[in-house]
């Protein structure tokens, strides 16, 4: 029978938090440790970018673990998963989002740290507000 | 008519100008022209991208009818990752 895998989610509310967050470690079975860091840009489309929020609906946490658990489902030989998000106001160079993933052998380990990055991207209700040199505030993919 | 409650988050929020708002209606589409009304164009497009929560869950069909005292939730599409 194969052991449940570990799986650690977070909505983080500050870069300190993060840091700690992705410097944690995984077991020693894990042969295979793949990594996803979305970090903050100086620049959207070529448009500088002077201020950044992210901004979660109250369901973000659970449906952020419920989207792990779903994804790790179909790959049983993932070990640990880890998955951290970031809310508030982030600067150039701090941590958006972090995907973790330890597996046994590299296969799972890249397929499922690739599946988890997009179907978060896709499902965890969060949204991301610009502010742009001329002033111009956007909330990203709204009309 | 059903009275309920609105809550808008992010785009929608900024759109509408308030987080939350009474309205009344008989189904969800109802409630949606309603607030289009009272709100404008933006408003409108944005509602129209959105999805849409009806007492937590999601609804899939706005022609639905809408109980009493239930909370609607506006979410415009996720930018997250």
């Amino acid at each position: 029978m194969t052991e449940r895998p570990l799986v650690e989610t977070a909505i983080l509310l500050d870069e300190e938090s993060m840091t700690g967050f992705l410097a944690a470690t995984v077991p020693r079975q894990a042969g295979a440790v793949v990594s996803f860091n979305g970090i903050v840009r100086d620049q959207d489309h070529g448009r500088e970018v002077t201020e950044l929020e992210y901004v979660a609906h109250p369901t973000a946490a659970s449906v952020l673990r419920e989207t792990v658990d779903r994804v790790l489902a179909t790959h049983d030989a993932v070990l640990t998963a880890r998955v951290a998000h970031r809310t508030g106001r982030l600067v150039v160079g701090e941590h958006a989002f972090f995907v973790e993933v330890a597996a046994a052998h590299r296969g799972q380990a890249f397929a499922a740290c690739g599946e988890l990055v997009e179907d978060v991207k896709r499902l965890l209700p969060v949204w991301k507000r610009q502010v742009f040199t001329d002033g111009r505030e956007e909330w990203v993919n709204s009309p | 008519m059903a009275q309920i409650v609105v809550r808008y988050f992010a785009s929608a929020r900024a759109a509408s100008g308030v987080a939350e708002e009474q309205c009344e209606g008989d189904t969800v589409d109802d409630v949606l022209a309603e607030l289009s009304t009272r709100h404008g164009a933006r408003l409108t497009a944005i509602l129209e991208a959105s999805s849409l929560l009806l007492n937590g869950m999601r609804v899939h069909d706005r022609s639905m009818p809408v109980p009493s005292s239930a909370e609607l939730e506006v979410l415009p599409p996720f930018a997250g990752g």
